[in-house]
């Protein structure tokens, strides 16, 4: 990651930011596949060179105290693939990364470690995991969360028997705990039920407003309205619109590209 | 001293490890004795089939095969668990930014401390009543060492092959069970003959199990010091050949999992 000084305020700086993944050519998912192909066609597979997928290209911007950011764009534009990337998960191809701080970033919420092991044995591990710093009191996190996530009995029962529904409460309940300086939350709303959805919103909106700063991926536009005061829109990879989220929303529904399309 | 990413990253191996320990056998009677029980009924029963009736002729047989056997069993037992654990912790690794790292290691030290509480329920009687060189014995954990990171390189290459080649798992169980047989673990080297033994010399878990037969056996400091150099020549080669490779990967893992 390359350095960038930092203004003060300033949480996270993305400069220049690309990605590029190499992808095989003949996305071989086996050896027996890979032997067949060089037989087949041992030239195409010596001279063939690796596919290039660039998913960010030059994506720029800045993040600063009390920004709530909402990220937007059509499935495959990059949402996921830049939040992994300020969260440390890719090495970007060339450009920068700073961050001011400490960050958490939650992409899904319905996972467990040890599907034998019970819900707070799991809990406990998800807290080690999501708040990796020395200085949390885990127990007491551990314990607020589940109390707070209203699985009761069900917390010694294995974790293997948890429905979707069960363990996004507690993974919801873990996440949003503590605040910190900036949170990346990835369409985290999903997977609970109803009435849950409403109790952990409320909490999530409270630490929203606690940390320094939060980026938000959502592709609903209520959401992003209650959740944001900044909206970047995604496109192929390039930073679209960066500013007002109503001008933002209105350029995402104008471009009708509710289309879906992967990579 | 420990840094911060350090200290962070063998706090979750530890937990992690922990976990591992406790949900492996949560449902059975015997818990964590089936774990160390296991490694022991194989050696025993190796040990009467070899040298009670294939008479496999070398003094001090039991402690030759507890040198060369349980050795292998935690490498075969390593190979094969971690190969495919990055596949299977996929949902989580792209769930949070965790160092997938974490996973691999964390198998490896749970397939440790099995290995050495079954290694030390063996060696103590055998020690008692055969009688060891003490020097061997403080050669073991030398050996150890060795052997857990030459099987880091080799769990660390694979796992993260396994993710681009989904069958390198049932190759390497193939493998295995070829290799059981062409490494010199229940018979001695010198048995292969010469004009091929060399090819043995170049098998990277014979080099790691060879320092616990030196050590067991007739320990003299030369023969191990030079075994534990050619052991730790596998780490030497493999873990900055795992580290390049997982370096060069490590963005594409995601796409794949």
């Amino acid at each position: 990651m390359k350095s960038i000084s930092t203004s003060e305020g300033e949480i996270l700086r993305v400069e220049r930011l690309n990605l590029v993944f190499q992808v095989m050519p003949h996305p071989f998912w086996s050896w027996r596949d890979a032997f067949t192909q060089a037989v087949r066609n041992p030239l195409e597979v010596l001279l063939a060179e690796p596919d290039r997928l660039h998913i960010l290209k030059d994506v720029s911007f800045t993040l600063r105290q009390g920004d709530r950011v909402g990220l937007l764009g059509v499935n495959g534009t990059g949402k996921t693939s830049l939040c992994r990337c300020i969260a440390g998960i890719y090495a970007p191809t060339s450009g920068g990364v700073v961050m001011n701080g400490r960050l958490r970033a939650i992409f899904d919420t319905a996972v467990g470690i040890q599907p034998e092991l019970t819900g707070i044995e799991n809990a406990r591990l998800l807290a080690e995991l999501i708040y990796p710093e020395s200085d949390y009191d885990r127990e007491r996190l551990v314990s607020e969360a589940t109390e707070f996530s209203e699985l009761g009995k069900f917390l010694d029962v294995p974790y293997r028997l948890y429905s979707n529904g069960m363990q996004a409460r507690l993974c919801l309940s873990l996440i949003s705990s503590r605040p910190c300086d900036l949170l990346i939350l990835d369409e985290v709303f999903d997977g609970a039920d109803a009435f849950f959805r409403e109790k952990i919103s409320a909490r999530i909106l409270k630490m929203i407003s606690a940390s320094g700063a939060v980026l938000f991926v959502s592709h609903g536009a209520d959401q992003i309205r209650r959740v944001c005061n900044r909206l970047i829109v995604l496109a192929d990879g390039h930073v679209v619109h960066d500013g007002d989220v109503e001008s933002g929303l209105a350029l995402y529904e104008r471009s009708g590209a509710r289309k879906d399309f992967s990579f | 001293m420990i840094t911060g990413a350090a200290s962070i990253f063998w706090r979750q191996v530890l937990a992690l490890t922990l976990a591992n320990l406790k949900s492996r056998y949560r449902k059975t009677v015997a818990g964590f004795v089936w774990v160390v029980m296991n490694p022991i009924l194989m050696y025993s029963v190796q040990c009467y089939i070899f040298h009670w009736v294939l008479h496999i002729e070398i003094a001090n047989y039991q402690l030759f095969l507890l040198g060369g056997l349980l050795p292998w069993i935690f490498i075969m037992q390593s190979l094969e668990m971690t190969t495919p654990i990055l596949v299977n912790s996929g949902r989580l690794l792209k769930s949070f930014p965790t160092n997938p790292l974490i996973f691999v290691f964390a198998q490896l030290l749970d397939n440790a401390i099995n290995f050495c509480a079954a290694f030390l329920c063996v060696l103590l009687p055998l020690a008692f009543f055969e009688g060891v060189d003490p020097w061997g014995i403080v050669g073991l954990p030398f050996a150890g060492l060795l052997l857990f990171s030459g099987v880091l390189a080799i769990c660390w290459l694979l796992s993260v092959a396994n993710v681009f080649f989904r069958d390198t798992r049932f190759i390497v169980s193939f493998v295995l069970s070829v290799l059981y047989f062409l490494t010199p673990i229940f018979y001695p080297v010198e048995l292969v003959p010469e004009t091929i033994r060399w090819l043995v010399k170049l098998n990277p878990l014979y080099l790691m199990i060879r320092p616990f037969q030196t050590a067991l056996i007739h320990f003299t400091p030369l023969p191990f010091a030079r075994d534990c150099a050619a052991s730790a020549a596998v780490s030497i080669l493999g873990l900055p050949l795992a580290a390049a490779y997982w370096k060069r990967k490590k963005n594409e893992i995601y796409l794949y999992l």
